[in-house]
């Protein structure tokens, strides 16, 4: 009897206030975004973890744009044999996701034969692939960083938006393009190593230690905390919180204001990234640099540096001799098979473009878009440079025409639509993790490997409710060794100053933007995520002990409570809970 | 009286199998191929015919086992067991035959330069160890059997495990009968083991043949045939050699000679060697030399049980005590490619297809 969790609480006609549920005006590719019908408890839903705050009305984009056109189109045009991408229901401001399968064996069977055409090729001129690809998606950067919104007419500001918005799109096209295929292939990879008898804790190692452009940035951060320590702001830097410390240290003057340049050049190269994926209602760090400075002042803390160099090698040198292990155990046939699948998989690296990409989609690709709204708002004299983040794709349409005007209606209804958006952010934490029917397994290489849902993660949201007080929880190995600390609770990256060095992270899931506290916290637990999720990947590269795909961590461990967490074996054991009672 | 003795060294291997069962003429037909092991001979399935007709065995047999049906309960079995086994382990051995038997005792003695030397008396039956089925383990092994008396028993031992519970209802369920499995027994020379196991020239569970598989612990090889005792693991790949893997287990129990009883017991590891690694380089490669000459002359995978003499020196080659085709080859399972191919490995591994 499979378990079925209600979508109940998720349907309703009143939803974004002023706005019509049924959210299918957007083109798609094979399934519209939509909130959710009883009809669909039938199929499996997942609470999505890009977006922990919720999404804005124009945040919605990503869904129209992301998930029910790219994903759905790529899996057309590689394809996938057994589905169609992946589609999304909203609960409130939040997002669900689902596989789309395909079911009949003939179409799966000529699938699987055109895949077998597309694919090879794709992975071998991966590089030059990607290259055009990032050149695109870099040309069209430049082209929206150097228009001066402010010299445009209203009515050119709404051109630049609509460009901005086939961008985005274009660009997700581009991004699912690419994930699928070298996800594909590495997971190939990673299952015949399996077969091959390779520890499978190893196999994520063998693609280790290339840098990409998330870990350049970091590095910068580190050179700037350098920079702040010599030029003897320390004490500049505990004294004031991360939100006021630019007005702090430009009244201190003299080395402050030298390392201020320094800091200011490094956000002009490094500075167009927000604080969370693809969300249209994030600041970059150059409309808002407290998540920067912020990461400074702990890495102050710290007290010690971190060396990427050391790390780096370390890492490299784990590479070479996992991979060295490894062929050890294998007969010359297979060597010859395992080193041209390795050598596929370093060619089009998925582990590293995972991180990669993150540079030039997941985390500036929302900026154009957000530009041209907050100079619509400051056009119709919206009372916050954000409200039009409130409005809904056509209404902002109407209103840059001059078809409708920004009058007290609508803000009337912006008001309601953030008090909505804020009613649902305080649901976040309780939101069930998964809803729909729960399947014995799910099949899909995407949602077990970056979304985490492999059968233990299934059993466990099966199994909630009917424990009492939990005491060990079990997850993905991801990144090896044992780290104990006080756990940290966080639901979303507004609250990663919370967490002091030596505590142990637990999430959702992390993102990029997430990456600078691996320097300083002695462990991390997510309750999604795989092998390759971005927390498994940074927690390999920074050797912290990661567990991922728990399920419910952030359920069943309270902040405060002591914690251990072995990311050899993948267990979480609560030691001391929060309250006081002994684990 | 027919030939009742056949030397390892000295039967035609054309005949060997018919001769002296399936265990024993096998090794006559690899001692001859050149693989090095112990010395012995052979009390023929002749003998043992001869030896029936002689003490009237047939008959009695013959009206013990047949009221027992295919489906006959374990009840049934036991006690039509236990009076065929009374029936063989009671009648004497005609004088004749057992004094050619202790004759060759005594030839095998002289030959290894002793004096009641210690034996492994073996079961070897027609249609044991066939391609097709396989008895392994339903028919008796004695080791360390020392003495003429000790001998003759065994041999009546021997015989008489054609008829223990397990053999006969193995027989029922494989359709074949007793007069159809004559029972010869071999007499070997007792090898002073320091250490043995078993090899096979292609992974018993996933049927892989590009690797040999090594499963070893100290002293006789009878705890690791058994299963008493978690051997270590070793994996060779065939094509170059080279370990491939060696996991060394916590060998807890061994099989020792009990001077003071006569024979190979189960005991207590000595502590030294519970955790200490039985085979080194060298003895591998000795290891995996006999294989692939037992696999070369048969042409099939094998599976083989040896032992390496405490007095073996490096270069040597090491005892193969018994050899049989594999008969239980893992499902067939298509060979993996040597060139790594994305779409098929995607349509394999992700997609299922």
């Amino acid at each position: 009897m499979a378990t079925v969790i209600p979508v109940d609480e998720f349907i309703s006609d009143e939803w974004y206030p002023g706005f019509k549920p049924g959210y299918t005006h957007a083109p798609w590719y094979v399934d519209p975004v939509q909130t959710f019908r009883k009809e669909d408890e039938e199929n499996f839903w997942f609470l999505d973890f890009h977006w922990p705050r919720g999404l804005t009305p124009m945040g919605l984009i990503w869904n129209e744009d992301g998930y029910n056109w790219a994903s759905q189109l790529a899996a057309e045009q590689m394809p996938l044999p057994p589905g169609r991408g992946i589609t999304c229901r909203l609960g409130g401001t939040h997002t669900y996701g689902s596989a789309l399968p395909v079911n009949d064996p003939r179409e799966i069977g000529q699938r699987a034969e055109r895949l077998g055409r597309s694919l090879p090729p794709f992975l071998q001129n991966f590089d030059e692939i990607w290259g055009h690809m990032r050149e695109e998606v870099n040309e069209s950067w430049d082209y929206f960083r150097g228009v001066d919104l402010s010299a445009l007419s209203t009515q050119h500001v709404r051109e630049n938006l609509i460009q901005a918005r086939q961008y985005h799109k274009r660009t997700f096209e581009i991004h699912f393009q690419v994930m699928y295929p070298l996800l594909a292939n590495y997971v190939g990879f990673y299952s015949m190593c399996t077969e091959l008898g390779l520890d499978p804790g190893q196999i994520g190692k063998f693609l280790q230690g290339y840098d990409t452009k998330i870990m350049e940035t970091d590095r910068e951060l580190w050179r700037l905390t350098a920079a702040a320590r010599t030029a003897g702001l320390e004490p500049a830097f505990a004294a004031h919180d991360a939100g006021g410390m630019r007005a702090a240290l430009a009244a201190q003057g003299g080395s402050a204001s030298t390392w201020l340049t320094q800091f200011d050049d490094f956000l002009q190269v490094y500075g167009w990234r927000t604080e969370g994926s693809c969300d249209i209602a994030l600041p970059s760090w150059n409309e808002d640099p407290t998540p920067a400075l912020g990461t400074i002042k702990t890495f102050l803390q710290k007290g010690t540096e971190h060396d990427f160099e050391a790390a780096r090698n370390a890492a490299v040198e784990e590479r070479e001799a996992a991979v060295d292990a490894a062929r050890s155990k294998l007969t010359l046939d297979e060597q010859r098979l395992f080193d041209s699948g390795l050598a596929s998989c370093r060619a089009a690296n998925f582990p590293w473009w995972q991180d990669d990409h993150n540079y030039y989609i997941d985390l500036r690709i929302s900026l154009p878009m957000r530009w041209a709204c907050q100079e619509i708002a400051r056009r119709v004299d919206a009372g916050h440079p954000d409200d039009t983040l409130y409005l809904f794709w056509e209404e902002i349409m109407d209103v840059s025409a001059g078809r409708r005007p920004y009058d007290a209606g609508l803000r009337s209804l912006v008001e309601q639509r953030k008090q909505y958006f804020d009613y649902w952010l305080e649901r976040r934490p309780t939101l069930p993790k998964v809803v729909g029917t729960v399947p014995e397994s799910v099949n899909d290489p995407i949602l077990i490997e970056i979304f985490g849902l492999n059968s233990h993660f299934l059993r466990a949201v099966e199994a909630v409710g009917s424990e009492g007080q939990v005491k060990t929880l079990t997850g993905v190995p991801a990144s090896k060794g044992i780290g104990r600390g006080i756990a940290r609770v966080l639901h979303n990256a507004d609250e990663l100053h919370r967490l002091s060095p030596g505590e142990v992270l637990v999430c959702e899931s992390t993102s990029p933007n997430w990456t600078p506290a691996f320097a300083k916290i002695a462990a991390c637990v997510c309750d999604g995520g795989g092998t390759l999720s971005h927390a498994a990947i940074v927690g390999r590269e920074y050797g912290v002990p990661t567990v991922t795909a728990v399920g419910l961590a952030t359920m069943l461990i309270s902040d405060g409570d002591e914690v251990e967490v072995d990311g050899t074996s993948g267990h979480v054991t609560i030691l001391v809970h929060a309250s006081g009672q002994g684990g | 009286m027919p030939d009742a003795i056949a030397w390892v060294d000295a039967i035609d291997p054309e005949q060997a199998v018919g001769v002296c069962g399936a265990k024993m003429g096998r090794l006559a037909e690899l001692r001859q191929a050149g693989v090095a092991m112990p010395k012995g001979f052979t009390v023929t399935v002749d003998a043992y015919r001869w030896h029936c007709e002689q003490a009237g065995l047939d008959d009695a047999i013959d009206s013990v086992l047949g009221a027992l049906s295919p489906g006959a309960g374990s009840g049934e079995i036991e006690s039509a067991a236990r009076a065929a086994q009374a029936e063989l382990t009671g009648r004497e051995m005609t004088p004749g035959l057992a004094s050619l038997i202790v004759d060759a005792y005594e030839e095998l003695s002289s030959r290894c330069f002793d004096i009641n030397v210690p034996t492994a008396v073996r079961s070897s039956a027609i249609g044991e160890d066939s391609g097709t089925a396989s008895f392994a383990g339903i028919f008796d092994t004695y080791l360390g059997v020392s003495g003429p008396d000790r001998v003759l028993d065994a041999v009546r031992q021997c015989w008489a495990s054609l008829f223990s519970a397990r053999a006969i209802s193995y027989r029922l369920r494989a359709g074949t009968r007793h007069r159809d499995m004559p029972m010869a027994v071999g007499v070997i020379e007792l090898i002073h083991a320091r250490a043995s196991g078993v090899a096979f020239s292609a992974h018993p569970v996933t049927g892989k043949t590009d690797r040999i598989v090594i499963e070893t612990s100290w002293g006789w090889g009878e705890a690791v045939v058994q299963g008493l005792v978690t051997p270590d693991h070793i994996e060779v790949g065939k094509a170059d050699g080279r370990v491939l893997q060696h996991q060394v287990a916590a060998k807890k129990v061994v099989s020792a000679f009990d001077y003071a009883a006569g024979r190979v017991i189960e005991t207590d590891m000595p502590a030294r060697l519970v955790d200490r690694r039985v085979l080194d380089d060298e003895q591998i490669a000795a290891v995996v030399d006999a294989v692939l000459t037992v696999e070369r002359h048969y042409g099939y995978p094998v599976d083989v049980e040896w032992v390496i003499d405490r007095h073996r020196r490096s270069g040597d080659p090491v005892c193969v005590v018994q050899a049989r085709p594999v008969t239980v080859t893992a499902p067939a399972t298509a060979p993996m490619p040597t060139e790594w191919n994305p779409a098929a490995m995607a349509a394999k591994y992700v997609f299922r297809s």
